[in-house]
């Protein structure tokens, strides 16, 4: 029933700012899809960065654990905040990319 | 650019069936096993999360320490053995005793951090005294790493999962499926180290 109300929420906003975007904003639709393949490629830099996030803290916590032989969970890295700032890194990256060299 | 969009969608499509589909609910289900409440020597109730620093329990460790009260007063064995960190197992005796858990029947382990030290811990506790049949209480998720763990040392483990159905809520069913993935990468990390 949640995924069922959140999918209807999302379907509805986006549907909204379809028409916005079309009719007011002037956006040509034809330019839709290239836009939703850029925002995969935005996507797919944002797993890049926590991926290596992920691999980053897995290593510096054993690397850590073995040269102090304090203990320090690996399951510091489990945490939704690392998906989000690694967004955050690929959202600037692009936008950075994007940018005049 | 074209291996960013692939990775692209294989992250929306994995987001897509972990939050949105019983994916993550089905794998739980197949990790936990079937339950195997046997009368046993000693109910052992795996650390998981820790403590707060006020003392207050993770939502895995007071699931597992209710299951585990819940099995001593099914009779299942006359001992409830807690482990984990130093703040955990003190917070979780606080909490047992509060069930009505007498004192004598409450056995706590040597503080440990991983799952490994975990298994030697209860290994020197439990089998000099000839309590050699556990009924192992984890996540589902967790139950094959302990279970094999507490084998390797020398148990005879009863499974005694927390409840497997798993999640509803789409923030849940993702959070259980990040968890998933780390307990297989733990689960290849043993292997390669060649603990498990």
């Amino acid at each position: 029933m949640a995924s069922l109300t959140l999918a209807t929420i999302v379907a509805l906003t986006s549907w909204a700012a379809y028409l916005v975007a079309t009719r007011r904003i002037g956006l040509r639709r034809s330019e839709l899809r290239g836009a939703a393949t850029e925002a995969l490629a935005y996507l797919g830099l944002a797993v890049v960065f926590l991926l290596v996030n992920l691999a980053v803290g897995t290593g510096l916590i054993l690397g850590l654990r073995a040269l102090t032989g304090h203990f320090i969970s690996v399951y510091v890295v489990n945490d939704a905040t690392l998906a989000i700032l690694s967004l955050l890194q690929a959202l600037v990256l692009h936008c950075w990319r994007e940018r005049p060299r | 650019m074209r291996g960013l969009r692939i990775l692209g969608a294989i992250g929306l499509l994995l987001f897509a069936a972990a939050a949105f589909t019983p994916l993550a609910n089905n794998l739980n289900a197949w990790m936990a096993g079937s339950p195997t409440l046997e009368r046993s020597d000693a109910i052992v109730v795996l650390g998981r999360g820790g403590a707060d620093t006020d003392g207050v329990l993770t939502n895995r460790s007071l699931r597992r320490v209710l299951r585990g009260v819940d099995l001593y007063g099914d009779g299942l064995a006359p001992l409830l053995v807690l482990s984990g960190s130093a703040e955990e197992i003190r917070a979780r005796a606080t909490l047992v005793r509060g069930f009505g858990v007498p004192a004598a029947a409450i056995v706590s382990g040597g503080p440990a951090y991983t799952s490994v030290e975990e298994a030697e811990q209860l290994r020197r506790l439990l089998l000099p005294l000839g309590k050699r049949r556990i009924l192992l209480v984890a996540d589902p998720i967790d139950m094959p790493r302990g279970r094999a763990l507490m084998e390797r040392v020398g148990f005879i483990v009863f499974p005694a999962p927390t409840a497997a159905s798993g999640p509803s809520q789409p923030e849940s069913r993702l959070r259980l499926g990040c968890d998933i993935i780390i307990e297989l990468s733990a689960w290849a990390y043993y292997r390669l180290s060649g603990s498990l």
